[in-house]
């Protein structure tokens, strides 16, 4: 029954964050508690000659001190993970930097102290001599063979190169009719959670107990156990203050130095990062450059792509490949396009390391086919529209099989595209686009730029629009890296697993236990629907037990805020724990009121017998005090017995009432596991949406102004819409704030210029448009409840989508949008035909003057 | 570091407190009278999750030291329900419209800037009972969400507005 799954039941975690009671590692304390600070590295690339710790030592409050030296001695270095496949010498890398620096911000030495403002003081005083080298900033300098290496061992600041290829790509372009060219970049951003990283360690007699807000506690987990051989490790995830990505992979480093200082002081630690710090060192998404070729046929047809990637990876090898794994997700994206060849190539810079973030390389290889649909429209004079429309995979190929082995279980691209149009009245801005056009008298340094019978519009504005469409895919698929990487032999994290608990207390209260944090996604009131509709009782009697602990919580591979993991794991999983209960509630209703248990109903959180009559959904059991002719029993009474009165149990029965599943994608296969083709699943749903921007560009200012932004979106069954609104509404507003201009910038000599939230560009309300969302639902066939993604999915196609809308608007000007950001300068530069449009490093972002 | 002794009302309590004159208020609000609900996202003054109302006003608490607080009184999340009544304080529960729309409308993912947006809207409310949209996306450009993209916060204080209008229209 789903009286619950499909509608927007009220959130469970609203009323605590409304008040003031949400609780964030940076809330709670413990008794001595210290407080740490870091000194971080002022220089892009450097040697550490010396450390001279007389005077922060010194320093009143000051606790304790560690050093390079220190973690060099005390901790074992990480062994480099998943994230690093292709690494060609397996490279050491500590918590801290220990002979180099190779990134500002990159850390040096943790202070301890009794107060956050004594460790700031002493983290002042430490001195430290280095001894500076040259940064290289663009991987065009960092590649060149006379290019001060990163890192000596590896030779070469190009880490890693390789490809994938799929189907026969050379025949594919032998019959092309034409090759449409296009050079392609991304920049850097991040998702920048209000909440920076937090750690609080206590040493205990036997381990280390950490509360985190780490995504991936499993990271934390394995990274406190290997770099200081702990064999007791509990990490706690209370509430995090967003997520992204960002809290996966480098908050590693100072949950290990912070339980380093820990141990060191014998006492508790806590350390948050403060805004700066998470700006400069705590991860950054990958700067890309596509150089692509498109074999098409005169009627639009795109038999193949060609693509070579450059992914600038920044300081550390940690996360060497991440970028172009990432791309195997959504390679294909919506097309049936059958020959692809994607050569990568990671290049080490003096910049912040990369990371995962909200839809890693996704949004990049999104941004390569809905830039080169436009592109081979344009070539060919056709209608872009109409160039997506003939290439994409048809309603009746579903469940439709990609190239490299992606499954695409259900979904209608050709209804997504009509339905956007007609929402957005394609048409209509079309109308009034040459009505602008047409109209309009001369004037500004770029008249001279309008091509030949284009009138300057009168108002100095330009209307444009942008149609895109792009896939979201959900659940994710360790095993995908092995596609690339063959000669990895470690299976770690195939397919996928997630556990959940749920009880029936001994009052009838239904508490469940999830397998991984949230981080703001209400994985408590989504979840608590699907308890709710399975074990028949209202979502108001259940609530989740508690945070996210190792030592309690059902945890798999899978337990990650990250990899779009919620709909499909947790999901799988709470269904499952409340399906078993159920049948154990049944099983012991049956028994105690002797009916037969086919007969049994559930509703409200009472069972009824075949005779009964509903008691009306008051929660009040409808039986007389003697049990022996009762009709239907409440969770409360069953509980009593389950928990208390062993005497009237049937049989066999285990007493309690409490059932926890461990969920494994029960369609992992065909192609968990890469063939000799090197296909497989990089991940396992694959939502869909298409998206359409309507812009308004000031033709003096270069300022861009989204005045509509509507997107449909497929992300299966929905269990709660509002949330669902939600992730979509808060996805976009990421990727059309990277469109326009939100990014990281760095000087030429490697330091970071854009500290700050107002530097770095962040959309507020005033440049987010309003998000209009439509649902366009089909269920997944191989889901438990028909669902699919929703989280990461709309920041993947909205910077294509900005990009095109804003090639249109400047066509009167003949000129290509290539590159974002499309930050005012960037766009004036573009109208105006001048400037360093491609410069690589001093880029301007949204509203900042350089 | 000398202390300095400050003495203020904070949700409707006198407070006393001694306090280095580099402490901000909204670390004296955190780790000296245990009121979380006030958040640290910049430190600068730019993300608005520290917002409080200083004698009615709208502040960042990250940008007040708190000797500058000395004598004011000083609102957080934590007193908005009881400020919204009779002045005393509530039984958990009774929240201030802003808070039931902002629960209503799904207005927030992680909560972390919730508290901030929540202080922001009562501010705006206040002084505007009736904003427009973009009224409201003017005003609250004071802070930052990450998670939800605005459009709910936006529906949500114009829900609020319309709940306090028929309060008012009740009386």
């Amino acid at each position: 029954m789903t009286r619950y799954i499909g509608t927007s039941v009220r959130s469970k975690e609203a009323p605590r964050h409304v008040t003031g009671r949400g609780r964030y590692v940076d809330d709670l304390t413990l008794p001595r508690l210290l407080h740490a600070c870091i000194l971080r590295s002022p220089y892009a690339h450097a040697r550490i000659v010396r450390v001279d710790l007389t005077r922060a030592a010194e320093h009143a409050g000051v606790k304790a001190v560690i050093t390079p030296a220190d973690v060099q001695q005390l901790s074992r270095p990480f062994k480099p993970g998943r994230y690093a496949a292709g690494l060609r010498v397996p490279i050491p890398e500590y918590a801290s930097a220990v002979d180099k620096v190779r990134y500002v911000g990159e850390p040096v030495a943790m202070v301890a102290a009794d107060t956050r403002g004594r460790a700031e003081d002493a983290v002042e005083l430490i001195d430290v001599e280095y001894d500076a080298l040259p940064a290289v900033v663009t991987t065009a300098e960092a590649a060149a063979p006379s290019a001060p290496p990163l890192y000596e061992a590896l030779g070469s600041n190009v880490a890693w190169q390789g490809h994938v290829a799929y189907g026969d790509v050379d025949a594919a372009f032998a019959r092309a009719d034409r090759i449409v060219r296009e050079n392609l970049k991304i920049h850097r951003y991040s998702s920048t959670p209000l909440e920076p990283f937090a750690c609080l360690a206590q040493a205990t007699a036997d381990g280390m107990t950490i509360w985190c807000n780490s995504q991936s506690p499993d990271v934390i987990y394995e990274a406190l156990a290997e770099a200081l051989g702990l064999e007791r490790v509990r990490v706690i995830v209370p509430d995090v203050g967003g997520g992204f990505g960002q809290k996966i992979h480098l908050i590693r480093k100072y949950a290990v130095l912070t339980a380093l200082m820990a141990v060191r002081t014998g006492r508790p630690v806590k350390w948050i990062e403060d805004r700066s710090e998470h700006m400069m060192a705590g991860g950054h998404s990958c700067e890309q450059e596509f150089d692509v070729e498109a074999a098409v046929k005169s009627d639009g047809e795109v038999l193949a792509l060609k693509i070579r990637d450059t992914d600038d990876v920044g300081g550390s090898v940690s996360t060497l490949t991440i970028h172009f794994t990432n791309k195997l997700n959504n390679l294909f994206n919506t097309y049936k396009v059958q020959h692809l060849r994607l050569e990568g190539r990671s290049v080490l810079t003096n910049k912040c390391p990369v990371v995962p973030n909200r839809g890693i390389g996704k949004p990049g290889m999104c941004f390569v086919w809905e830039r080169t649909m436009d592109r081979v429209a344009q070539e060919l004079g056709l209608d872009p529209i109409e160039v997506r429309r003939r290439n994409l995979v048809a309603k009746d190929q579903f469940p439709y099989t990609t190239p490299n082995g992606n499954i695409h279980g259900s979904g209608d691209y050709q209804a997504l595209l009509d339905k956007v149009l007609a929402n957005v009245g394609y048409d209509e801005v079309r109308r009034r686009q040459q009505e602008q056009r047409r109209g309009g008298a001369s004037r500004g340094p770029h008249r001279a730029r309008l091509r030949d019978g284009v009138q300057d519009p009168p108002s100095g504005r330009l209307l444009g629009i942008g149609v895109v469409i792009g896939v979201e895919p959900g659940g994710r698929n360790a095993a995908r890296d092995m596609a690339i990487f063959p000669q990895s032999k470690q299976v770690l994290g195939a397919g996928g697993v997630e556990g959940a608990t749920v009880k029936i207390e001994k009052n009838g209260a239904v508490v469940f236990t999830l397998g991984s944090p949230s981080c703001g996604q209400s994985h408590e009131t989504t979840a608590a629907q699907i308890v709710a509709d399975v074990l028949g009782v209202s979502p108001g009697r259940v609530s989740l037990a508690g945070t996210f602990d190792t030592a309690l919580s059902p945890w798999g591979v899978s337990s990650a805020n990250s990899g779009n993991n919620f709909h499909l794991y947790d999901v799988g999983a709470v269904h499952g724990a409340a399906t078993r209960l159920r049948e154990k509630v049944l099983t012991l209703a049956a028994h105690l009121l002797e009916a037969d248990r086919e007969s049994l109903q559930i509703d409200d959180g009472i069972v009824y017998g075949g005779r009964a009559s509903r008691a009306g959904g008051d929660g009040v059991a409808s039986r007389p005090a003697d049990s022996s002719t009762a009709e239907s029993m409440s969770f409360a009474e069953l509980g009593t017995i389950a928990y208390s009165n062993q005497a009237l149990l049937p049989p066999g029965l285990e007493p309690g009432l409490e059932a926890t599943y461990y969920h494994s994608h029960p369609h992992a296969d065909p192609l968990m596991l890469p063939d000799a083709q090197g296909r497989v699943r990089a991940q396992y749903t694959f939502s869909s949406a298409a998206h359409a921007a309507v812009v308004d560009v000031d033709v003096d200012t270069g300022r861009v102004r989204v005045v509509r932004y509507a997107i449909v979106s497929d992300n299966g069954t929905l269990i709660n819409p509002s949330v669902v609104d939600g992730q979509i509404y808060g996805s976009a507003a990421h990727g059309i704030s990277v469109a326009l201009g939100e990014g990281f910038v760095y000087g030429a000599d490697g330091q970071l210029l854009t500290l700050t939230l107002l530097d770095y560009g962040k959309s507020t309300t005033l440049e987010t448009p309003r998000i209009e969302v439509e649902h366009y639902p089909i269920p997944d066939p191989f889901t438990t409840l028909g669902q699919k993604a929703a989280g990461e999915g709309a920041a993947i196609p909205s910077p294509a989508a900005i990009a095109s809308a804003v090639e249109d608007a400047l066509a009167p000007f003949g000129v290509k949008v290539r590159h974002l950001p499309l930050s005012p300068e960037r766009v004036w530069e573009l109208i105006n035909g001048v400037g360093g449009h491609f410069s690589r490093t001093l880029t301007g972002t949204n509203g900042s003057v350089l | 570091m000398t202390k300095h002794p400050i003495r203020l009302r904070v949700n409707g309590e006198a407070v006393d407190g001694e306090v280095e004159a580099r402490t901000l208020l909204v670390h004296f609000l955190r780790e000296q009278l245990g009121l979380t609900g006030t958040h640290v996202g910049c430190v600068v003054g730019e993300c608005g999750a520290c917002s409080v109302l200083v004698d009615g006003a709208l502040v960042k608490s990250c940008l007040m030291l708190a000797v500058q607080a000395d004598g004011c009184a000083v609102t957080t999340i934590e007193g908005l329900s009881t400020s919204a009544t009779s002045g005393t304080p509530g039984p958990p529960g009774t929240l201030h419209p802003v808070q039931e729309a902002f629960i209503n409308r799904f207005a927030l993912q992680c909560g972390f800037c919730t508290p901030g947006f929540v202080m922001a809207a009562h501010a705006l409310l206040t002084r505007n009972p009736d904003p427009t949209d973009e009224q409201i996306r003017q005003e609250l450009s004071s802070n930052l969400c990450m998670c939800t993209g605005y459009v709910q916060i936006v529906e949500a204080v114009k829900e609020a507005a319309a709940r306090l209008r028929g309060k008012d229209a009740a009386r």
